[in-house]
């Protein structure tokens, strides 16, 4: 065992032998005119490693740059077997990586880039227009068996960590409200404030961001291992079209899902608003009851539940775009999911931004 | 080993012509034509990297060719419409390198799922075809196991289960006794003789499992480098005068030798060191 040991050591060590040989013939090949040859006699050398060898090869190098022919004479059959497969070119330094891209390539790559996925992205809209409104006309009904499946994982299983949340996002707006409102004796407005904010813009947005990262990231993952282990391909050589029983499924999940998560987070933010307004800032249950009937406007109920079913449809579309173009096999759906969850919250964010411009001035 | 001859009548069950493919701008397939016919079984040769897998994603539709088209008992497949391409693929069973089993379902259900969604028999008939099918191959005990439960060789076996669900007239295997013990490898042999010569099903079969392609084949197609270095009968393929066949054949290693810009610089026993001496 300890020789073996030695002997691996040993074999990623250059001797005193070749080293002493390297070294002396060196100054030797340097002392020729261009043309000449020059012969290094490898009989005393039993074996070489290949450290050794390509340590050898650098005099080949060194003399072909002066215009001299280096020659090993008498290698041994086992020597000899160290200079197989090396090539003087691996001798020379590896290329520099291509360094960054110019502005110009850069915004060229980065458009080029855009138009193919937005291609892509179009094609998948219209292959999941087609099993949601042709498809059924032609005897292809939807998945519902699937769909199911997929409520209960976003929608069901989600309801402890949305209802968690919501509960504490309103505790915590009422709370922070009420150190300004009581200020002014308006302390029974947290019930508004809470109520609007909620209902307008706290619950459809903490509910996209929860959905994004727990569903979309799971959507993004599960497509994009079935990608990399050809499950896809699979389904495909089957003449099971992925559109139809994976993409459709999850699209009209989340599509259920988000606005029943929605309405879930408005009542349990309201009820936490009235936790803390209640229990911990003494004002009355009727009151506070009251007083949150009467900010509550269909109208506002109704915007949020429109942002989230938009916020429905970008998260499905990011996340099964993403997942559907996994390259590189495990990184590559690691790097996919994280880039579902980031671009569906941004997309979420840039969304409700819109909205709530366009309701200000429809209002 | 019998062999089916197909009536000149009848298209070959897979004919693909003047095959060009191309990743990211590199050839993979150049011309490719080669002919798979009715209820024979044609093996894939070549080194890795080939080109082989390639050709059967193609012939399968799961890769658009550049050049060159695919027939299917006769069809155009890649010019054919969505209708007419399920149509085909119905007929076809596909078993993958890995296996490709849905990994959320059970063996039972991996089997069942295209019986389920192309027949109109109902949910427990659809089980016990598939468990007739996971018993073809000697599964039938794995029957309710997830694949992450189960062996390479498993795996491999329930593909063949799964490609067999339809019943379907074209078969292609890719590497499909690759890395599997040698009983098993023998199983999976027997069963393409058996569904050859009971059922008169067309198989494709990519390997370089000479074992397999021995016992197997009727027709072999050769391919190196992305183009087609001998095709026809597996006889006269490797009677083929082409020294990669031989090489393949033989079993020989590829010859170690000195890069060029070296020969020149190594004398081994007095003589310059020259090609093929490694």
């Amino acid at each position: 065992m300890e020789q073996d040991r030695a002997a691996i050591v040993h074999a990623l060590r250059v001797s005193e032998q070749i080293l002493s040989l390297v070294h002396e013939h060196t100054g030797r090949i340097e002392q020729l005119r261009p043309g000449a040859r020059h012969c290094l006699d490898l009989g005393q050398v039993p074996r070489l490693n290949g450290l050794e060898a390509a340590t050898l090869l650098r005099l080949v190098q060194h003399g072909r740059r002066r215009g001299v022919t280096v020659q090993f004479t008498g290698v041994r059959q086992q020597a000899h077997q160290a200079f197989i497969g090396l090539d003087l070119s691996l001798l020379d330094p590896p290329e520099p990586a291509r360094g960054r891209l110019s502005l110009l390539e850069s915004i060229g790559d980065h458009t080029l880039t855009a138009v193919a996925t937005g291609r892509r992205l179009i094609e998948m809209i219209g292959e999941l227009a087609y099993w949601l409104c042709l498809a059924p006309w032609r005897g292809k009904n939807i998945k519902w068996d699937r769909t199911h499946e997929q409520i209960v994982k976003i929608g069901v299983d989600g309801i402890p960590i949305v209802t968690f949340l919501s509960f504490l996002i309103g505790a915590v707006l009422a709370l922070n409200a009420a150190s300004q409102l009581r200020q002014f004796g308006a302390a029974i407005y947290i019930a508004n404030l809470v109520a609007v904010s909620m209902t307008r813009e706290m619950a459809p947005l903490i509910t996209a961001i929860i959905v994004a990262g727990r569903s979309g990231s799971a959507i993004t993952a599960e497509l994009g291992t079935m990608v990399v282990s050809e499950e896809i391909d699979a389904m495909r050589t089957m003449a099971l079209s992925p559109g139809r029983f994976l993409l459709l499924p999850r699209m009209l999940a989340l599509l259920c899902a988000v606005p029943g998560l929605t309405m879930l987070s408005n009542v349990t933010g309201i009820f936490g608003g009235y936790w803390i307004g209640v229990l911990v800032l003494g004002l009355g249950s009727r009151n506070y009851l009251q007083q949150t009937g009467q900010a509550l406007l269909m109208g506002d109920l109704v915007t949020g539940m429109i942002k989230s079913l938009v916020f429905a449809v970008l998260i499905g579309l990011v996340a099964c775009y993403r997942g559907c173009y996994v390259h590189g096999g495990a990184e590559g759906v690691g790097t996919n999911t994280t880039a579902s969850v980031v671009a569906s919250i941004v997309l979420c964010i840039l969304a409700d931004a819109v909205f709530t411009t366009i309701f200000f001035y429809l209002a | 080993m019998a062999t089916t001859h197909a009536s000149p009548s009848v298209p070959p069950a897979v004919q693909v012509d003047g095959l060009v493919a191309e990743y990211d701008g590199r050839a993979v397939l150049d011309r490719v034509s080669m002919q798979a016919q009715q209820g024979e079984i044609t093996v894939v040769l070549g080194e890795s990297g080939c080109g082989k897998t390639t050709l059967l994603r193609h012939i399968v539709g799961l890769l658009t060719p550049k050049a060159g088209r695919v027939c299917i008992n006769g069809q155009d497949f890649h010019a054919a419409s969505e209708e007419e391409r399920e149509r085909i693929l119905r007929d076809v069973g596909m078993s993958f390198q890995g296996g490709a089993l849905f990994g959320s379902l059970t063996l039972e259900e991996n089997v069942a799922l295209p019986i389920i969604e192309h027949t109109q028999v109902d949910r427990d008939t659809a089980t016990m075809l598939a468990r007739m099918k996971l018993c073809v191959v000697g599964l039938e005990h794995a029957a309710r196991l997830l694949p992450a439960e189960i062996s390479g060789g498993m795996k491999k076996r329930a593909a063949v289960a799964r490609a067999l669900a339809l019943d379907p007239g074209l078969l292609l295997f890719d590497e499909l006794s690759a890395g599997l013990d040698p009983v098993t490898a023998r199983e999976l042999d027997e069963l393409v003789l058996r569904l050859k010569e009971h059922l008169g099903v067309t198989i494709v079969i990519v390997t370089h499992e000479l074992g397999s392609i021995q016992t197997i084949a009727d027709r072999a197609v050769m391919l190196d480098a992305g183009k087609v270095l001998a095709a026809g009968s597996l006889e006269e393929v490797r009677q083929t005068d082409h020294p990669k066949i031989r090489a393949f054949f033989d079993r020989r290693p590829r010859a170690r030798t000195l890069r060029g810009d070296l020969r020149d610089s190594l004398i081994v026993n007095g003589e310059q060191y020259g090609t093929g001496s490694g």
